[in-house]
C-alpha cells in the first residue's frame, strides 16, 4: 500500500509547516488526491482569507462546509465559534448560554487558556468525522455537527503561527489542567487521537532551502520528544525542475550569455544541495517516513494547479514506492 | 529615498514569514555600519548560516554581541562603523520585565512559577511580537547606538505585530484582571460572578466549574493577583512602546514576496501601518524573478527533452512564467499603492549568507532606492 493510500485511511491528516512553504497548496492537492482514492474528504483551513477555497476553485464560503467536487468539501474554521458551539450544546438553555458566553470569565478563559484554540481546531475535524458513526455511544456534542456530510478523512491545513507541534500537543496540555467536563473529555480523547499514527497522520511541508529544511528537522525532533511519534509524510514543495541530464552541458561562458539557464541551473543546484542534506538527516533512525517532491509549476493558483499538483504527488508517491521509501 | 538616515535612527522590518526579512535587516545593518554609524541589528530566529555570517551564537540571546567586520575592511570594536547583533527571545524578555517590576522576591517567584504564566507566552497571540518591540524600547532608551534595526517575528497576520502593545494593555485591562483584584471565590467557595445570578447562576457556576476546570481558573486568578502590583508599570510601558512605534524617528520597511498572491498581505500590512499612524518607508518586493532578458535568445543551451511530463516543466519556461507573474504583481502593487516608494530586488542564484554578500545586498537595495 502506497503512502497516499495509507493516509486515506486516517481520520485526520494534519498538514503542517512554516509560513511561505506552500502548505495550503499541498493541503488542497492532498485533499484532491485522497478523494481520488474513493474517500470522502473535507479540507479545513483556519484563515479568513480562505486560500484553500481559491486553490480548489470554490468561492469563499465564510465558514460553511461547501462542496468542491466529488467526495470533496472545504470549510474555513473559526476556532472561537467551535468553542461557543460546544458551550451552547452543553448549556441547553439559550438565555443561560448567552450569559455564560458573555461572561468575563468565559471570555478570558477562551482567549487566554493555553491550548484551547488549538483544541477547538483539532476537535472540530474529529467531531465532524464522528457524525453518524457513533450513534450508540455519543453523548450529544461529541457526536458532531448537524448538517455536515458524512466524512472519511479530514485534511487540516494547520495555522502557520507557531510550531506545528503546539497544535498537536495542545490536547495533552489542556487535559493536564482540565480534568472533567466537555473540554476535559474532548482533550483526553484528542490526546489519544494525536498520539495514534493509525488514526491521525502528520504531513510536514517544507522547501529545499536552508531555513525550511532546519524547521522540518526541528519539527520531527519535537514530535518525537513531545508526542513520541513521527510524521507520516514529508513533502518538499516548490522545487525548480531538474536540469535534463541528457542535454549537452552548457559551458560557463555560455551561461553568462544565457542568464535564465544559469539561474535555473544554480537554483536547482541549491535545491539539490538542501534536499540531499534534508534526506540524509531524515532517513536516519528507524522507519523514516516517505519524502515526496513537488515542482513549481507555471500556473496561477486555482483548481487546475491543484489538480496538477495532486497528479505530481501521486507520481512522486509511485516513484518513492518503487525506490522502497514508501 | 534613503534606507538609512539620521532622521530615522530606528528601522523596523516587517512582512509575512519566509520573505527574507531577516536577511534584509542584516544587510541594512551592515550598510549602516559601513556608513559610519554605530549600529545594532536585533533579529528573530536567523538561519544558522546567517548567525555564522554575523558570528553570533547563543550568547546573543543575553546581550549585544559585536560583529567582526574586518572582512569588509572595518576593524572590530571601532567606535565608528561598529555593528552589534542580538537575538530576541520573547520568554527571557518577559521574565526580565517581571523581575524589574515585581515589588519583591516573593511576588516575582509567584508569577514566574505560575502554571498559567508558563503557558502564556505560547498562547496569548502577539506576546512574541510585543516582546520584540519591548526589547527595542529598552535598547532605544539606553541610547548606545546611532542606528537600531529590528527584524520582526514571522507573522502571517500582520495585525499581531502592530496591535501587540494595545492587545497587551487590553488583556491587562480586561474583566478577568478586574475580577482578580476582588477575590474570585466567596466564603462558600463559590465564584463571585455567578453567585449574583441566583439559581441560574448556580447552574452556570457548575458549568464553568466543569467546562473551565477550577484548577485552571485558580491558576489564572492567582496569576492576575500576583501580576496586579506590576500592572501600572507594565501598562505605562506598553503605552510608551506604542508611542515609540508612532514616533517621527521610527521608520517601517515593508518586505514582500513576489507574485500576485502576495499582494493582499502586503496591501493589508501597508494600510494597517498607515491607519495606526506609523511611518511607512520603502516597500521592498524581494526575490523577484527576472523578466524578458533581451539576451535571452540562446535557445538550445538546455533542450526541453521531457516536456511531456507535466511534473517536470522546462526550467526556462517556468522562469519566464515566474518573471511575468512577479512583474504583474509589481505593477498591481504599484497601482494599488500610488506614490509609495516601491523597489524590487531580484532573485539571486545563491542566498546571501556571508558578510560580503550581505554588504552587496544592502548596497543594491540602497542604489535602487536612490534611483526612485
Amino acid at each position: 500500500m502506497g503512502i497516499l493510500e495509507r493516509l486515506a485511511r486516517r481520520e485526520l491528516v494534519v498538514v503542517t509547516g512554516k509560513g511561505g512553504v506552500g502548505k495550503t497548496a499541498v493541503s488542497a492537492a492532498l485533499g484532491v488526491a485522497l478523494a481520488r482514492r474513493g474517500r470522502r474528504v473535507l479540507v479545513v483551513e483556519v484563515d479568513p482569507r480562505e486560500n484553500v477555497h481559491q486553490m480548489l476553485g470554490v468561492a469563499p464560503s465564510g465558514g460553511a462546509i461547501v462542496s468542491a467536487g466529488p467526495r470533496l468539501w472545504v470549510q474555513n474554521l473559526k476556532p472561537q465559534q467551535v468553542l461557543d458551539e460546544i458551550v451552547r450544546e452543553q448549556v441547553k438553555v439559550p438565555f443561560l448560554a448567552d450569559r455564560v458566553l458573555a461572561s468575563a470569565i468565559y471570555q478570558q478563559f477562551a482567549a487566554g487558556a493555553p491550548g484551547l484554540k488549538e483544541l477547538a481546531i483539532l476537535g472540530h475535524g474529529f467531531r465532524l468525522r464522528r457524525r453518524g458513526r457513533m450513534d450508540g455511544e455519543t453523548d450529544g456534542w461529541l457526536g458532531g455537527t448537524p448538517g455536515a456530510p458524512e466524512l472519511d478523512v479530514v485534511v487540516l491545513d494547520a495555522p502557520a503561527t507557531g510550531h506545528g507541534v503546539a497544535l498537536l500537543a495542545a490536547p495533552q496540555l489542556v487535559a493536564e489542567v482540565i480534568h472533567q467536563g466537555p473540554f476535559g473529555r474532548l482533550a483526553a480523547e484528542l490526546a489519544r487521537l494525536a498520539a495514534d499514527p493509525a488514526r491521525l497522520g502528520v504531513a510536514v511541508v517544507t522547501q529545499a532551502e536552508e531555513m525550511p529544511v532546519e524547521e522540518a528537522l526541528e519539527l520531527r525532533t519535537a514530535l518525537a520528544a513531545r508526542l513520541d511519534r513521527a510524521p507520516e509524510l514529508l513533502v518538499v514543495n516548490g522545487l525548480y525542475p531538474p536540469v535534463y541530464p541528457h542535454a549537452p552541458r552548457a559551458h560557463a561562458a555560455h551561461d553568462a550569455e544565457d542568464p535564465l539557464a544559469d539561474l535555473w541551473r544554480r537554483r536547482r543546484a541549491l535545491n539539490e544541495r538542501e534536499l540531499a542534506r534534508l534526506l540524509a538527516a531524515w532517513r536516519e533512525g528507524p522507519a523514516p517516513s516517505p519524502v515526496l517532491e513537488l515542482p513549481q509549476l507555471p500556473a496561477d493558483r486555482g483548481r487546475a494547479l491543484t489538480e496538477a499538483l495532486a497528479g505530481c504527488l501521486e507520481a512522486s508517491a509511485a516513484a518513492a514506492g518503487e525506490a522502497g521509501w514508501s | 529615498m534613503e534606507l538609512i538616515s539620521a532622521r530615522h535612527p530606528l528601522t523596523i522590518f516587517v512582512g509575512s514569514g519566509g520573505v527574507g526579512k531577516t536577511t534584509l535587516a542584516a544587510a541594512a545593518g551592515v550598510l549602516a555600519a559601513r556608513s559610519g554609524r554605530g549600529t545594532l541589528v536585533m533579529t528573530f530566529d536567523p538561519s544558522l548560516r546567517l548567525k555564522d555570517a554575523l558570528g553570533v551564537g547563543e550568547e546573543a540571546r543575553e546581550r549585544e554581541v559585536p560583529v567582526d567586520l574586518t572582512s569588509l575592511g572595518l576593524g572590530l570594536g571601532a567606535e565608528r562603523g561598529r555593528l552589534d547583533a542580538s537575538l530576541l527571545d520573547a520568554r527571557r524578555t518577559f521574565d526580565r520585565l517581571v523581575e524589574r517590576y515585581a515589588p519583591d522576591a516573593d511576588s516575582r517567584q509567584r508569577i514566574l512559577g505560575n502554571r498559567f504564566y508558563q503557558h502564556l507566552s505560547g498562547s496569548l497571540g502577539g506576546i512574541l511580537e510585543y516582546m520584540a518591540v519591548e526589547r527595542l524600547f529598552e535598547v532605544a532608551a539606553a541610547g548606545r547606538y546611532d542606528q537600531v534595526i529590528l527584524d520582526t517575528p514571522p507573522t502571517r497576520q500582520a495585525l499581531d505585530f502592530l496591535e501587540a502593545p494595545r492587545r497587551i494593555v487590553g488583556f491587562l485591562d480586561s474583566g478577568a484582571l478586574k475580577l482578580a483584584l476582588k477575590p474570585w471565590f466567596d466564603a462558600e467557595g463559590r465564584l463571585q460572578a455567578t453567585a449574583r445570578w441566583g439559581g441560574l447562576g448556580r447552574r452556570a457556576e457548575r458549568f464553568l466549574d466543569e467546562v473551565v476546570g477550577l484548577d485552571l481558573l485558580r491558576d489564572m486568578a492567582e496569576f492576575f493577583q500576583a501580576f496586579a502590583p506590576l500592572y501600572a508599570g507594565f501598562r505605562e510601558r506598553a503605552a510608551a512602546v506604542e508611542a515609540l512605534l508612532a514616533a517621527e524617528r521610527t521608520l517601517f520597511v515593508l518586505v514582500s514576496g513576489p507574485g500576485e498572491e502576495r499582494i493582499p498581505d502586503t496591501l493589508f500590512f501597508a494600510r494597517r501601518l498607515e491607519q495606526a499612524g506609523y511611518r511607512l518607508g520603502p516597500i521592498v518586493v524581494n526575490r523577484v524573478h527576472p523578466r524578458n532578458d533581451p539576451r535571452d535568445t540562446a535557445a538550445g543551451a538546455i533542450t526541453p527533452a521531457a516536456a511531456t511530463d507535466p511534473c517536470r516543466p522546462d526550467g526556462r519556461e517556468l522562469l519566464r512564467w515566474l518573471g511575468e507573474r512577479d512583474h504583474r504583481g509589481l505593477r498591481s502593487l504599484a497601482d494599488l499603492l500610488p506614490g509609495r516608494p516601491l523597489v524590487s530586488l531580484p532573485l539571486l542564484a545563491e542566498e546571501p549568507t556571508d558578510l560580503p554578500a550581505l554588504a552587496a545586498l544592502g548596497e543594491d537595495l540602497e542604489r535602487r532606492l536612490a534611483a526612485l
